[in-house]
């Protein structure tokens, strides 16, 4: 599909709608926003593949967001909605030729704290650092920690399902989420209110969330909130030789009915960047913290420990390194500008890739992936991974890699390399029964395995799709793969 | 050309928070928690060689490679790097002791060395490092071995079998100039300070050869001459802060109209 007007007719329709200020047709601009993170190394590189978006617009409230989508489902434009730019799957690429890139950052207002209903409403564009921030100093949080906090907002984070790092006690964003305000292509502005549960027919929250920009613009969350109690975190860690038995350990501990807030397994190779200062080499580090009220985490504590006893192997670590270290765990902007002088010197670069896998195929997941990368892909640094999302039934695995780009141009190494390393771990996963993306969204990336992922189910994906976009110009490319 | 480069492992302190900026009765600030890094200059001077490596086709010179550091056993995975990326022989000093502020300590291990193996014609390390920023190490070696030292040198570039092209920074600016070996170089600001990475297929092939290791005395580094030549009397954390106003205003366009009247405006005019 093609926009039926010219690009000049595409910026002269929006400076209508928006003004001439909130339409950016800088190169510069376009070209940034023509990609993510995905592409890491053609960003770096400053080499851009794909279509250069015709503007990128400014919105600043809903009923703005329903004109742009208007002009745009009128006019076959793709649009491709984004809040903080942190993803890291291709999402926000502009697959097709003059795309609008609508953001949503300038809609940043926290609309109410709710301390009574233990709830807070903000627009989409609302950075997740400043209104965790402010609600901690009130004492409270929203419990959701992503590595992305101190870029991603909270349009981006609902769209993408996200997860935090205190994911296995607050769940992830679907379970944090209780009203939403979306925008849909024929510009309809729709409102599901807060409550705490309803049994009205479907949730359609969850037609909004994880949508990834191909169904919907979110434009006001809600999310519920929680008393930040710093003062009763506990952390456990162990010292370990084994994946297996990590895995077995994290499954122990859930299976017993504890509810850390943080289940971690590093295998060697992840865990030697992070704790080279302590950790001896080929060891792989556990770690659990617990969160919440004082009994609670006293209890959970000592609950762990038990169970930890059965496994002789385990060497246990002091505590309040692994408090200090999860402290400077988020990237923030001072990391990606270093990162991206490391790579422009070394041509050295890292990526990561998650999925997730019940608790009778993770290890197979992790350790046949991370062999068949190895013997298949040339030119890797480091091939390893954690584990930092556990459940009742199953795990995630967080893939983590890092390669040289050797004897290959900026525009090759998506196909030389990360494709390739992504395509092996989705294969495996596939196998062995799991998912192929846990909570960073399927981007246009890995829309290509969606059959495979969803296998019948995709009939609903699909028929959503359709349903809410006959046109096609809500972030296309997205979720469902392009025709070729 | 047998150049030896040396380097120390250090904490990487801009992970240090605020809060954990204490010290012991010893002055040692506990840093056990933060990731270890290479020291930041000798992570340049490693690379410099082996861009030397990298520009000797044509100049009929063959560059040989050793590293050198002063440490426990968690600097050897460091030193397994290094052969993986091509190093000929690592070689450890087996020390705990804090060496933040003995510069002699180190200059004469190394001293030790080069004089042990005698076939060493250039030695290369950074000229600090970020926990003792003494900046006296690569000086005090060269005088221990009468041999030259370049400062703050930014490039190293190939020439023939006993001279070695230099480019350094000086006061006046850049200064280029063939030295004779052997010399001493002492890494300063490099824009570009980044060591490359192995292959894992590298490092499973190279990285697991054996490690030397020596103890100070097998080096000549007596008590006497390893004793502490300074004694630390305090220390006190930089101040990083900068002075700062916060403008007041009620929207952004007033607070932007403020700084342009108040600050802007005037030395605009001058320009």
């Amino acid at each position: 599909m093609a926009a039926i007007i010219s690009r000049d007719k595409i910026v002269e329709g929006l400076v209508n709608i928006l003004g001439k200020e909130n339409v950016i047709t800088d190169e510069k601009v376009l070209k940034d926003s023509s990609i993510d993170r995905y592409r890491k190394y053609e960003q770096v590189m400053e080499v851009y593949t794909q279509p250069i978006p015709a503007a990128v617009v400014y919105v600043h409230s809903a009923e703005e967001v329903s004109e742009v989508l208007k002009f745009a489902n009128e006019n076959q434009i793709n649009v491709v909605p984004r809040t903080g730019h942190s993803a890291i799957e291709g999402g926000l690429e502009t697959a097709l030729e003059d795309s609008i890139v609508i953001d949503g950052s300038t809609m940043n207002k926290v609309i109410k704290v709710d301390k009574y209903n233990m709830q807070v409403t903000c627009q989409c564009g609302v950075p997740l650092q400043d209104l965790d921030d402010m609600l901690r100093e009130q004492g409270y949080t929203t419990g959701h920690s992503p590595q992305s906090k101190p870029l991603a907002q909270m349009g981006g984070l609902v769209a993408t399902r996200s997860i935090g790092q205190f994911s296995t006690l607050y769940g992830g964003i679907e379970d944090m989420i209780v009203g939403l305000e979306a925008v849909f292509p024929n510009g309809k502005i729709c409102k599901i209110k807060n409550i705490p549960r309803r049994a009205a027919g479907p949730d359609i929250r969850h037609i909004i969330c994880g949508n990834e920009g191909a169904i919907c613009f979110i434009t006001e969350v809600t999310v519920k909130i929680f008393k930040y109690q710093p003062e009763n975190n506990r952390f456990v860690g162990y010292k370990l030789d084994d994946m297996k038995l990590g895995f077995d350990c994290l499954r122990e501990v859930m299976v017993a009915g504890y509810k850390p807030s943080i289940a971690r397994l590093y295998d060697a190779a992840d865990a030697a960047m992070h704790f080279s200062s302590w950790l001896e080499e080929g060891k792989s580090v556990l770690i659990w913290m617990a969160e919440g009220p004082a009994g609670v985490t006293e209890a959970t504590e000592k609950g762990i420990k038990e169970l930890m006893s059965a496994h002789p192997e385990l060497e246990p670590v002091d505590p309040k390194i692994l408090e200090k270290w999860f402290a400077g765990l988020n990237w923030g902007p001072e990391q990606i500008a270093e990162e991206r002088e490391e790579i422009k010197a070394t041509k050295n670069i890292g990526i990561t890739t998650e999925v997730s896998g019940c608790w009778d195929c993770i290890y197979e997941i992790y350790k046949t992936a991370c062999d068949r990368i190895m013997e298949e892909v040339p030119d890797m640094t480091l091939m390893g991974g954690h584990s930092s999302h556990s459940y009742i039934n199953g795990t995630n695995m967080y893939f983590v890699y890092y390669y040289n780009v050797v004897d290959c141009p900026p525009e090759e190494e998506i196909n030389k390399y990360h494709d390739r390393i992504n395509q092996i771990i989705c294969e495996q996963v596939l196998k062995y029964g799991g998912s192929i993306v846990h909570h960073h969204g399927l981007g246009k990336a890995r829309a290509k395995y969606v059959h495979e992922e969803y296998g019948s189910s995709f009939y609903m994906l699909d028929t959503l799709k359709k349903a809410f976009d006959p046109n096609g110009i809500m972030n296309m490319g997205t979720l469902i793969p392009l025709r070729k | 050309m047998n150049i030896l480069g040396c380097f120390k492992i250090v904490p990487d302190l801009d992970m240090l928070p605020e809060d954990d900026w204490v010290y012991d009765e010893n002055f040692y600030i506990d840093v056990k928690y933060v990731k270890n890094m290479w020291n930041c200059f000798d992570e340049s001077a490693l690379e410099m060689m082996l861009k030397l490596s990298d520009l000797s086709e044509g100049f009929n010179v063959l560059f040989r490679f050793e590293a050198l550091t002063i440490g426990n056993e968690k600097c050897d995975s460091y030193l397994r790097t290094l052969y993986a990326l091509g190093y000929g022989k690592a070689v450890r000093v087996e020390c705990n002791d804090d060496l933040r502020f003995r510069p002699e300590l180190v200059a004469r291990s190394v001293a030790g060395y080069v004089n042990k193996t005698g076939d060493k014609d250039v030695i290369v390390m950074g000229r600090q490092t970020s926990d003792g920023n003494n900046e006296k190490t690569p000086l005090i070696l060269a005088e221990y071995l009468g041999w030259p030292c370049i400062t703050n040198v930014m490039k190293m570039e190939p020439f023939d079998d006993n001279h070695i092209k230099v480019i350094s920074e000086i006061d006046e600016g850049i200064l280029t100039q063939v030295v004779k070996t052997p010399c001493v170089i002492s890494v300063g600001n490099v824009a570009e300070s980044y060591l490359r990475v192995p292959t894992l297929k590298d490092r499973m092939k190279l990285g697991k050869q054996p490690i030397e290791i020596y103890k100070p005395e097998d080096l000549g580094v007596t008590d006497e001459l390893g004793q502490a030549t300074v004694e630390i009397c305090g220390l006190e954390k930089p101040d990083n802060g900068r002075e700062g106003i916060i403008i007041e205003g009620s929207t952004p366009a007033e607070k932007a109209l403020k700084l342009y009247n108040e600050y802007l405006k005037e030395r605009l005019e001058k320009l």
